[in-house]
């Protein structure tokens, strides 16, 4: 006999409520395990995390996301000095050829294994295979050498100044420490296992790609006994869990601020920073103070400005105040900058600004376009639609130069479009271009070998490709230079060169204000990076 | 019947090989180069052509579509090429929130407008009437994103009631996944009740006048099922069609949605891909809308004989 299954209202009720209770299931032990709100810092940052692997690739959250799981071997702290960080000791043989570290006690990765030398140089070497001032330092390197399992050396082929900050610099990528296994990855693959030596463990069962990366305090990690500072001293951990929330939606970031979903928000528009300053549960501050550098890139592979003539024009046709009050409207968060290493930072200097104090003169930047032989042919300017500075000083650059009498077509896209047309080398009307505007980190600005922009090497150089040998003798100088004083004179020395040939023209420098819930305290201001150790919760 | 199901689902997948086809044409010929955005503003340009490269950016069109089309044919979506995650898995994460929102707000769209349809075919001509005939034309114009904010503003920050953002999965409990919704749902819906409420009210006009309701009328039968039960199933066909069109529209209407209120579904992955060229994760999504577009508008065509049993395939 068989019997018919039948189904009713109560067995259905039955599998329903078992069915609601299996599928709750997981999700109710991952509430339970979680750390509650006090010891929970949710925070949106200027972007999401698209790329783990913090060697691999320039982005700034991927920098962000590196700060927390890996450590390093050098940090600067809050007044931009280089300090040990993994490092206990070190020193230079007397000819400062051979370069000897040693690392702290008690170094652990979260799995358990000890940071030894093969660690720290294979990380040395993949690191320098990606930066820019990595690869300026390894023409220097004869080896990297092991002494013992904490001890390395640094053999030069001639000596080089800058070694120690280049290990420490934040602009991207920092010289991470990964194990030996993930920094043998080859340079041009990224790395697939997320295993650091530092203040927080990334949490690869709570991250959602795209929607929240999820950060736990790393109860092993051993800090420094100084006080934090920047991203030197102790990098201890106060809060158990830190979540990057990706919030595409700037208005949304805000109203979560006020609403106390989140507590912390890297970059709220300058435009709607009126709303949060009357809010008392919230607090602005500006964490890095050397902000951001807008910068106008010419080609100097396609005329006009492969003539140094209608580059000089550009220096005096265009007023940085038009292009800061067009975006950023308070001037209590933008200013005027003419020195090449940017403003409030030690490179800064006024070798060689006359034109800065004259500009906006466009009778004299009309001569200077004449003189570069420059016959109305048509300027190709390139302008990224989706970003609201680019967007605005594209127009102003564009009226500015109409002014003048210029023929300028605007070439609009969004970013991506513009990051792919940079690239070609071809002349304007066969898919190249004449200009574009970007922006810099304001410390990266300030170093001569850390951004690549600096550099002049031609059809090596950044786009743009601007060529000048004495910029570059200048930098190699200024690389091995041991003392700030003898930096600050080559500082001089490049800046009043690069303002004879104009690798670029400034639009200005601003800072951008971080947004906070009052309960939330300790944050570290320093450039390049936000780091949340040191953070706390009321 | 099931000749008919067999020749959509066909004609579903030449579709989808078509989709496919475009996309990737579309994408891989507008500019923009997922290289150049991993790299960051910093890189040279000799360290993008590495990870162009790697990437197998390099390597000619066809040869790149062959070796997409070969992976989808084997089930695989490809891997996301900024996080290395598959594009299956990301999918599959995405997917409950974009459900849950295009659930609640079919839901809520269908049961206001029928409601509102109904009442203003009833009452034609009256002040119910107009004001229902008003609303749908302020629900129809007004901005997804303008809605979203002004609720956000009232009901999360002003009276704290809602959350602003985010999702809560229902195994995390009912209030934590509804309360995420309501908001989303209502801002969305608007456009939707506006559209089936007008269609209903039509709809309702022209069998309303037919003779058998005057002879159901006659024969005393009640408002209630009079409307509801006669009127409103022999009406049914344009507005099932309707409804049909809106679930379709929803796919454009979620993105927008999705951003305002954090919602972190399907809709935010492909705007984020598409800003960052992540080819795979936009050819993956924009594959599974059209066989979701695809699929419904057979469901819709299959309600037609439930609805009217003229209508057979």
């Amino acid at each position: 006999m068989t019997r018919r299954a039948t189904t009713s209202r109560r067995s259905f009720l039955k599998t329903g409520l078992a069915a609601t209770a299996a599928v709750a299931a997981p999700g109710r032990l991952t509430a339970q395990s979680a750390p509650g709100a006090a010891k929970t810092i949710r925070a949106v940052m200027h972007g999401d995390l698209t790329v783990l692997d913090p060697i691999w690739t320039t982005a700034n959250m991927s920098a962000y996301h590196g700060a927390m799981l890996y450590d390093t071997l050098f940090g600067i702290d809050a007044n931009l000095d280089t300090k040990p960080q993994m490092v206990s000791k070190w020193g230079a043989s007397d000819d400062k050829k051979t370069w000897t570290f040693e690392l702290r006690d008690g170094l652990k990765f979260t799995d358990g294994t000890a940071v030894t030398t093969d660690d720290v140089i294979a990380s040395l070497r993949r690191w320098a295979a990606r930066d820019g001032a990595g690869q300026h330092m390894m023409q220097r390197v004869a080896d990297i050498a092991k002494k013992d399992d904490k001890t390395f050396q640094f053999i030069l082929k001639e000596p080089y100044g800058y070694l120690v900050d280049a290990l420490g610099k934040t602009s991207t990528p920092l010289c991470y420490i990964m194990r030996k296994k993930e920094a043998e990855t080859n340079p041009m693959e990224k790395i697939t296992a997320y295993v650091g030596s530092g203040p927080f463990i990334f949490n690869e069962t709570e991250t959602r790609q795209g929607v929240r990366y999820v950060y736990d305090r790393n109860p092993n990690y051993v800090p420094r006994s100084e006080p934090a500072s920047g991203l030197a001293g102790g990098k201890i951990a106060k809060v158990e869990r830190v979540i990057f929330e990706n919030m595409a939606d700037s208005q949304t970031a805000l109203a979560a601020l006020q609403a106390g979903e989140i507590d912390f928000y890297e970059t709220p528009p300058i435009d709607l920073i009126g709303q949060l300053e009357g809010d008392s549960n919230l607090t602005l501050e500006v964490l890095n103070k050397t902000g951001n550098i807008g910068w106008l890139r010419m080609n100097f592979l396609h005329p006009p400005f492969n003539h140094v003539d209608a580059r000089r024009a550009m220096l005096y046709l265009l007023d940085q105040e038009d292009y800061m009050k067009a975006t950023f409207g308070n001037a209590k968060y933008y200013n005027k900058c003419a020195s090449n290493f940017g403003c409030g930072v030690p490179m800064e200097n006024d070798a060689n600004t006359g034109w800065f104090k004259e500009a906006p003169n466009p009778a004299k930047a009309k001569d200077y376009l004449q003189k570069s032989g420059y016959k109305g042919e048509p300027i190709l300017l390139m302008q990224a639609t989706n970003i609201d500075f680019m967007r605005n000083a594209a127009d102003l650059v564009a009226g500015a130069l109409r002014s003048i009498g210029a023929n300028v077509q605007v070439a609009s896209s969004d970013w991506g479009g513009v990051v792919n047309r940079r690239a070609v080398k071809a002349p304007p009307d066969q898919g190249g271009w004449n200009l574009f505007i970007t922006w810099a980190d304001g410390n990266a600005v300030s170093n001569p070998i850390a951004l690549a922009g600096h550099a002049a090497t031609g059809e090596k150089a950044w786009f743009g490709w601007p060529s000048d040998a004495k910029n570059e003798e200048l930098r190699d100088k200024w690389a091995v230079a041991g003392s700030l004083q003898e930096k600050q004179q080559i500082a001089r020395a490049l800046q009043e060169n690069a303002w004879n040939f104009v690798p670029h023209v400034w639009l200005g420098q601003w800072v951008a204000p971080t947004a906070r819930r009052k309960n939330l305290t300790g944050m570290l201001a320093v450039p390049g990076v936000v780091p949340f150790w040191n953070a706390q919760k009321a | 019947m099931g000749a008919f199901i067999i020749r959509r689902l066909l004609s579903t997948l030449l579709v989808m090989g078509l989709v496919g086809v475009f996309i990737f044409l579309l994408l891989h010929l507008s500019p923009g180069d997922p290289a150049a955005i991993i790299a960051g503003d910093n890189a040279t340009p000799a360290q993008i052509e590495a990870i162009r490269t790697s990437l197998g950016l390099n390597d000619p069109l066809h040869v790149q579509f062959g070796r997409w089309a070969v992976r989808v044919l084997n089930g695989d979506l490809g891997i996301s090429i900024f996080s290395n995650v598959p594009v299956a898995t990301l999918i599959g994460q995405r997917v409950w929130p974009t459900i849950s929102l295009a659930f609640t707000t079919i839901v809520l769209a269908v049961a206001l407008a029928l409601a509102a349809g109904v009442l203003a075919a009833w009452k034609a001509g009256s002040l119910a009437d107009r004001l229902v005939m008003i609303l749908s034309v302020v629900g129809f114009s007004v901005p997804v994103f303008v809605v979203g904010y002004l609720l956000i503003y009232v009901f999360a920050i002003t009276l704290r009631w809602l959350p602003v953002q985010g999702y809560s999965p229902l195994a995390e409990g009912f209030w934590p996944w509804a309360s995420h919704l309501i908001l989303p749902s209502i801002a969305l819906g608007l456009a939707y009740v506006a559209l089936i409420a007008r269609i209903t009210r039509t709809a309702m006009l022209d069998v309303l006048a037919e003779d058998y309701m005057r002879t159901a009328r006659a024969k005393g039968v009640a408002t209630g099922p009079m409307l509801f039960k006669h009127a409103l199933k022999s009406a049914g066909v344009p507005i099932v069609t309707v409804v049909g069109i809106g679930i379709a529209l929803l796919i454009g209407g979620v993105v927008i949605t999705e951003t305002v209120f954090n919602l972190p579904g399907i809709g935010r992955l492909v705007v984020d891909a598409i800003s960052k060229r992540d080819y795979p994760i936009i050819q993956g999504v924009i594959l599974l809308f059209s066989g979701v577009y695809v699929i419904i508008n057979l469901l819709v065509d299959l309600s037609y004989t439930l609805l009217d049993p003229r209508i057979r395939y």
